[in-house]
């Protein structure tokens, strides 16, 4: 027969076993690690957002960013370029750049609607290397017949300040038409720009007055 | 006594490189047959004023990169139709300059290219001695309403180039400096570089 006490502590053994005790702590951690889990995602993004808003502000600086660009027409150097090769590397630079969407608006030379555009930078691109190949030499020999190409580029503003200098090469050595040499030195030119980091507007206004009054 | 007859290992190897060389001299014949063709058309003077059958490269507005189509003359503009689709055209007065050169091209496209970098022994390379065509290529550069410059770049069959070029001339295209640079002939043989 139980006694009163033996009855007493069957009762607070039954109260308190494992997984009784166990039951509601595991839901408690659960939740814990749920508000855990919450805040230290909205601490990252909040971290997040403020350092992507610092560093806009840091390049911008409160500058105009390049948006427009005009490409200018090919200048063949003295190098004796076919003109189809000329015409070429200006319409593939235009669809190249296009495709890169790294320039908001962009007009053709000559093109008047550019005019009244403030920040607006120029594509400058010298040829300095040229080899005419051929198509026929390239099918058959593999090694030989490459149409090569070696351009100067320039990202010049409307008062003639040089934004970015680069040089670019553009070759078709396997498969492909020659004037596939220009497709593929359009498309290096927009990798080029896209990976290069454009100054400020607000930096060359600085470096240029310099000049205008050692010219005096 | 029961005897197996042992199987050649030579025969499939021998009837597989017939195979390949008879593909490969089907092959040479067709192209030779088409180029003999090619050959014959172009002793075809186009008639003056008429359409010429044309490839755009690049370059002409509102026209798709490598589509065939008809390239004419319609009073005071250049056209070019495509069957199916609208007519682009620009008007001959703001042709800024023309050019044509003639140039070697790889004929039968991608279909070829694979084929022959599929062909045993460098069978493709011999069918590229013979895959060739002469085409001329005519450069118009022109300007937009807006002033901005262009550059399209049409292929002819060779001989079409300076025909529809004085043509244009006759009716009223400009030409920038037509001495030197008139009628410009590519050398791809001539290595012309300047370092």
């Amino acid at each position: 027969m139980k006694t009163n006490r033996e009855t007493s502590l069957a009762v607070t053994k039954t109260t308190f076993s494992l997984p009784a005790f166990h039951r509601p702590n595991r839901q408690r951690g659960a939740l814990a690690a749920l508000v855990l889990l919450l805040g230290a995602l909205q601490l990252q993004l909040f971290v997040s957002t403020a350092l992507a808003e610092s560093s806009t502000v840091g390049k911008s600086g409160g500058a105009q960013p390049w948006s427009v660009l005009q490409v200018d027409r090919v200048d063949p150097g003295d190098v004796g370029l076919a003109p189809s090769f000329g015409a070429a590397i200006y319409e593939n630079l235009l669809a190249e750049l296009a495709k890169t969407e790294q320039f908001k608006q962009l007009f053709r030379s000559g093109d008047r609607n550019a005019n009244d555009v403030p920040s607006l930078l120029i594509l400058k691109t010298t040829v300095q290397k040229y080899t005419p190949g051929s198509e026929t030499r390239r099918a058959v020999t593999t090694v030989n017949g490459a149409t090569k190409l070696n351009v100067r580029i320039q990202l010049v503003t409307r008062d003639g300040h040089v934004v970015l200098e680069n040089v670019v090469d553009g070759n078709v050595r396997f498969i492909g038409g020659n004037l596939r040499a220009t497709h593929n030195l359009a498309h290096n030119v927009a990798v080029t720009l896209k990976r290069s980091a454009l100054p400020e507007q607000a930096n060359l206004v600085p470096e240029r007055e310099p000049k205008r009054l050692a010219d005096f | 006594m029961k005897r197996n007859p042992i199987p050649s290992r030579q025969t499939p190897v021998t009837s597989l490189q017939i195979g390949h060389g008879l593909a490969c001299l089907t092959l040479l014949l067709s192209l030779c047959a088409r180029s003999i063709g090619q050959t014959q058309s172009e002793a075809q003077s186009p008639v003056p004023g008429s359409a010429i059958h044309v490839t755009h490269v690049l370059g002409f507005e509102g026209v798709r990169q490598n589509a065939t189509g008809d390239l004419k003359i319609q009073g005071d503009a250049v056209q070019f139709q495509r069957d199916g689709s609208p007519t682009a055209q620009v008007k001959i007065g703001s042709i800024q300059d023309i050019f044509v050169e003639d140039e070697d091209k790889q004929v039968g496209g991608t279909a070829m290219t694979l084929g022959k970098a599929a062909a045993p022994y460098g069978g493709g390379r011999v069918v590229s001695l013979f895959a060739h065509k002469k085409y001329d290529f005519l450069t118009v550069e022109y300007l937009d309403n807006n002033g901005g410059f262009h550059g399209a770049i049409f292929q002819l069959d060779k001989g079409q180039g300076q025909t529809f070029k004085k043509d244009l001339l006759v009716n009223g295209a400009h030409i920038s400096s037509p001495d030197d640079r008139a009628t410009t002939q590519s050398t791809p043989e001539v290595k012309n570089e300047n370092k």
